[in-house]
């Protein structure tokens, strides 16, 4: 960790080049994303350095309360954030989201920091946080991935969930592809990063590790848990929103409820 | 004649609020061809969705057979009461599977996938050259009708409701067809509803009703 080598402000003006070079781009090549490439790059610097200044804050007072109070916020955002992404909505999505990053989040972040690292103490926010904000970052695109295909197997493809009822499938029966198939796309992305990890990219934690210092396979071991960590909340995720929301749009009789599904935002 | 389905008082509004029809009863006799008249956008189509239990309805006496249904044993009463919709939607998947996979679900009980009648009946609606293995969504439309009327015919539901199931069919097709749903509808413990736009067909029927100004009757 001695050989860390430190970033100065001037280290990060020369970043911003090439961020301006992207910028550049996609002026001469009239991609239009000029001005969001711009206004991402400005709220990626406020943001991370409010959360470097807090994340400092709390790592020095080391208190248990600090740390459940930021991963309160991490989950409501994470939660609003996973419903947000949607082209369709219905009410009660937002507590349906919350309901399956927090349950997410909590499980599958317990495992890992209590039984697989065991962190002492508990609340540890040098691990704890970190660690939490990878799995909630992670199920947040599986949850919304996987919402969004199964309100529209729901709203494009009803007809095929109403051919099965009306040969007298329930409701569970009428839901197992439109289920199946949303769960599925949840999971690609992480099992798209598990196949490539260590031949097509060096992971993003593992990277870190071993530009902060660490022993290369002691990076890898993490690496490793995490990569376990994010199917096992991937998973959890996708499974926990499309069953919240299959049971509010679809009657226990099997009935379609698609006119609570709505295709603008309110 | 016996009554075997019966089912209402039943309401309905279309989306701008107007009202469709009131407090209307559908009563099925045993052995018997219904065909189901009335204006375009009148309602039927959603008449026969609301008989079977797939659009919302309150305070619905279903009754079939003399057995009384309550909405939580909805599943049951579709599985003898099987509409064949509009659009003969089909699921992903070949021929064969489009007609058997409601031969896997809870509700077939008893029922076993006849392969023998299965292509009897699709030589009989003019599908007998196409293979079963062939993916269902390479079908033409009027092909996804026949294909839906085989896998109803097959199903043996007490009571089948039709939602024009001869779209996209021509003349001896058409007739064809027709004539397999009144021969159907004529067996005992059996009946058939069936929404037809073709009047000259529908004096075919054992019997015809007319959904206009808010209510059912004779035609």
């Amino acid at each position: 960790m001695n050989d860390l080598i430190h970033l100065t402000p001037i280290d990060l003006l020369v970043a911003t080049i090439l961020v301006i070079a992207a910028g550049v781009v996609s002026l001469a090549m009239r991609l239009d994303i000029e001005k969001r490439l711009a206004l991402s790059a400005v709220r990626t610097v406020v943001q991370l350095g409010l959360v470097g200044l807090i994340l400092e804050r709390v790592f020095a007072l080391r208190r248990p309360i600090l740390v459940l109070a930021i991963l309160v916020v991490m989950i409501i955002f994470a939660g609003r954030e996973a419903s947000n992404r949607s082209t369709r909505v219905y009410r009660g999505m937002r507590w349906d989201s919350l309901l399956a990053m927090g349950a997410t989040c909590l499980v599958v972040g317990a495992v890992v920091t209590q039984v697989v690292i065991g962190v002492q103490p508990w609340y540890d926010p040098q691990y704890v946080i970190p660690l939490l904000g990878m799995i909630l970052g992670n199920s947040l695109n599986g949850v919304s991935l996987c919402l969004e295909r199964l309100l529209e197997h729901l709203s494009a493809r009803r007809h095929e969930v109403e051919l099965r009822l009306v040969f007298g499938a329930t409701r569970s029966e009428a839901l197992r592809d439109p289920i199946r198939t949303a769960v599925r796309t949840g999971m690609i992305p992480v099992t798209n990063i598990m196949a490539a990890a260590g031949i097509v990219a060096l992971p993003g934690m593992m990277t870190g590790q071993i530009l902060a210092g660490a022993p290369p396979m002691q990076a890898v071991t993490y690496q490793i848990v995490i990569m376990f960590t994010l199917a096992a909340a991937n998973a959890m995720g996708s499974m926990l929103i499309a069953t919240a929301a299959a049971r509010r749009l679809v009657a226990p009789d099997g009935r379609l409820k698609v006119d609570l599904l709505r295709a603008d935002r309110w | 004649m016996t009554t075997l389905l019966r089912c209402g008082p039943l309401s309905a509004e279309d989306g701008e609020g107007r009202r469709l029809y009131r407090s209307v009863t559908v009563a099925l006799e045993e052995g018997c061809l219904t065909v189901l008249e009335g204006p375009s956008g009148g309602g039927k189509s959603t008449l026969l969705r609301q008989v079977a239990g797939l659009a919302s309805s309150e305070n619905v006496t279903r009754e079939l057979s003399g057995r009384r249904w309550v909405e939580k044993d909805l599943p049951g009463w579709r599985s003898g009461v099987t509409l064949l919709m509009q659009d003969a939607p089909i699921i992903p998947g070949s021929v064969l599977e489009n007609l058997n996979f409601p031969y896997g679900l809870k509700s077939a009980g008893d029922r076993i996938f006849d392969a023998e009648r299965a292509d009897h009946m699709l030589h009989e609606v003019g599908l007998g050259t196409i293979a079963v293995e062939r993916p269902a969504s390479t079908l033409s439309g009027g092909e996804r009708h026949r294909l839906a009327i085989v896998r109803a015919l097959l199903w043996e539901a007490p009571v089948l409701l039709a939602d024009e199931p001869l779209s996209g069919l021509d003349g001896p097709l058409a007739s064809r067809c027709f004539n397999l749903l009144r021969e159907h509808a004529r067996r005992p413990g059996h009946a058939v509803l069936c929404v037809l736009h073709d009047p000259a067909m529908g004096r075919g029927a054992d019997r015809r009703l007319r959904l206009e100004t808010e209510r059912l009757c004779a035609a």
